[in-house]
């Protein structure tokens, strides 16, 4: 019995092939079924992602069995041959490799992210329960979950923020604890100041103030978070409870500026603020850092830290391989 | 060497133990938990020392300036033990480890701990309850100005983002650390009345006068400190430097007074 694996992803197929392929988590199970059928396989699972689509087959013939499940996918999906290009595949100990790189969050499109570990334990659980998997495939993913975890707890490939959000969230957890009894305020209701809002609540945080010039568009962004409008003429009232302060407008000069921030911190009581700046340019007068309890973040020291926390993670990437290799060493796999 | 000195010099290694065994994990990046255990173990070796002295004394061992420090370094060691793991602040032993190790090597220092020390005669129970609440008061207060050390340090890193150290990784959050200070304080503060107050009540001798005039003066320095923070408000740095220098200035105080 050989292992095999065939599969398209963020890096060998655009979306609009990606999403020809992709099964809901609800068919997972059924997709499995059909899998086995398509290829005349003994066992399947299927893996879909967002960014990834992969077929996992324990057959007799390996390359019969791609054959078989390439030409009657295109079929079954009306796709014409051309797609074959966006696929790999993977045989033996290359597919079990590549599985466990998969599991590790070591062939993510965010290099140790650790979503990618569930996602995978669904499938199979899915394929599981719908009878679709058997000896082989269930040792191998059994393994690849136990390399997974192994992977995270003995290297650093899951530490540090390598997005600008994440990093001005943690940044915000170092100062304020649980974010729970915080409370935001952004400035200009453009896109990264949505995503950076939107993680800050993901965490917890209280409420949430929207000032934006167009008042409309403050009072449909704080809709969507289910936060409060603030005419754009008032943010400095509001400064005076806020704990952070978000800043994305389009201005051409600095918007916040030293005096203002000076203004409000007797009502405050001098406690902790934290501001992220991550308009170009900068809307946050760098004097503002300067205040004691003022702690200012702008937009090149942000992504300064995501990318010296993905600088780390690629280091990390060796010393993954090894651990994988050696766990699967371990393994005596039929066609291995 | 009695018993009593035996318990202290295990009791200083432990904790001499605690703080390597975290300095080593923090700058690997990790947390140091087993500080706690170490701290424990100096704990119950420190609580021996108390007792074997108190036998020989039979009365509270806070004569002389070797047995104020041990002690002083036992309610320090007390009150991490019981904020430390409230507040999910393990880097606190980290911080307050090598203070203890401090306080017990000046009471080591020959000379400073007395060989089998006499009893106390005619002692008064408002002159112990003065030494005992103005101790324990001390060792909270310790505590406050170690929390007031670790805001410093983690509002230096933030302020100048130098964010990749295992320290910073470790140290629990700003707002965290100034509530643990601030209920030190408070609770720092609490004791030291009930301290002054069982001293004006205690006999005084013309020594015991200026010392009294001291603890008051550290007393107020204190309130107002507390009283600042809850009424106007204070800046972090400002509120931890205010803790980190009270509680040095009272040390220096009391070491000549």
């Amino acid at each position: 019995m050989e292992l095999l694996c065939l599969g398209l992803n963020h890096r060998t197929a655009p979306v609009e092939v990606r999403e020809r392929f992709a099964v809901g988590t609800a068919s997972l199970g059924k997709a499995a079924n059909d899998l086995v059928l398509l290829a005349e396989a003994t066992e399947g699972v299927v893996i879909s992602t967002c960014n990834r689509t992969e077929f996992y087959l324990a057959a007799v013939n390996a390359q019969a069995a791609f054959e078989r499940i390439e030409t009657r996918l295109a079929e079954k999906i009306q796709v014409d041959s051309s797609v074959s290009a966006h696929f790999y595949r993977k045989e033996k100990i290359d597919a079990a490799m590549h599985l466990c790189r998969v599991v590790s969050g070591l062939d993510s499109m965010m290099l140790g992210e650790t979503e990618i570990f569930g996602q995978v334990k669904y499938a199979y659980g899915a394929a599981l329960d719908a009878g679709a998997t058997g000896a082989v495939l269930n040792k191998i993913f059994q393994r690849a979950f136990s390399v997974g975890k192994k992977v995270r707890t003995e290297t650093s490939i899951q530490e540090g923020s390598t997005s600008v959000g994440n990093v001005a969230v943690d940044l915000a957890e170092k100062i304020f604890g649980h974010l729970k009894n915080s409370e935001v305020m952004i400035l200009g209701a453009g896109e990264m100041s949505r995503i950076t809002a939107q993680s800050l609540v993901s965490r917890g945080a209280r409420s949430i103030f929207v000032a934006n010039r167009s008042f409309d568009r403050a009072e449909e962004l704080a809709k969507e978070m289910g936060g409060s409008a603030v005419r754009y003429d008032e943010w400095q009232r509001v400064l005076e409870r806020v704990d952070v302060v978000i800043s994305s407008t389009g201005s051409p000069h600095a918007i916040v500026h030293r005096a203002d921030v000076e203004k409000a911190r007797r009502a405050r009581k001098y406690r902790p603020l934290f501001f992220i700046d991550i308009a170009v340019p900068r809307d946050i007068d760098p004097g503002v850092g300067e205040i004691e309890e003022v702690y200012l973040y702008d937009i090149d020291t942000l992504e300064q830290l995501a990318e010296e926390a993905r600088a780390r993670r690629l280091l990390q990437i060796e010393e993954c391989e090894r651990i994988i290799l050696h766990e699967l060493e371990k393994l005596n796999l039929p066609g291995m | 060497m009695g018993m009593d000195r035996w318990f202290l010099i295990a009791a200083t290694l432990l904790a001499f133990i605690g703080a390597v065994w975290g300095m080593i994990s923090v700058h690997q990046g990790h947390r140091s938990r087993l500080t706690m255990f170490w701290m424990v173990a100096a704990f119950i070796f420190q609580l021996g020392f108390l007792y074997a002295r108190g036998q020989m004394r039979a009365a509270c061992p806070l004569v002389g300036t070797g047995e104020i420090l041990a002690f002083l370094a036992w309610s320090l060691t007390l009150f991490y033990l019981l904020v430390g793991p409230a507040y999910q602040i393990s880097l606190l032993g980290v911080f307050t480890a090598p203070v203890v190790v401090l306080f017990q090597l000046f009471a080591l220092v020959p000379g400073k701990l007395v060989e089998n020390p006499p009893r106390v005669i005619g002692g008064n129970p408002w002159h112990e309850t003065h030494s005992a609440m103005s101790v324990l008061a001390y060792g909270a207060l310790a505590l406050a100005a170690v929390a007031g050390v670790m805001f410093l340090v983690l509002d230096k890193q933030l302020k100048d983002q130098h964010l990749k150290s295992g320290l910073f990784r470790n140290l629990p959050p700003v707002r965290e650390l100034l509530i643990s200070l601030e209920r030190l304080l408070w609770l720092g503060g609490g004791l030291l009345t009930i301290g002054i107050i069982a001293g004006f009540l205690m006999p005084r001798t013309t020594q015991a006068i200026g010392h009294l005039v001291a603890a008051v003066a550290v007393w107020v320095s204190y309130v107002l400190l507390v009283g600042l923070k809850a009424v106007r408000g204070l800046t972090g740095r400002r509120l931890s430097l205010s803790a980190v220098a009270l509680f040095i200035l009272s040390l220096v105080v009391f070491a000549f007074v």
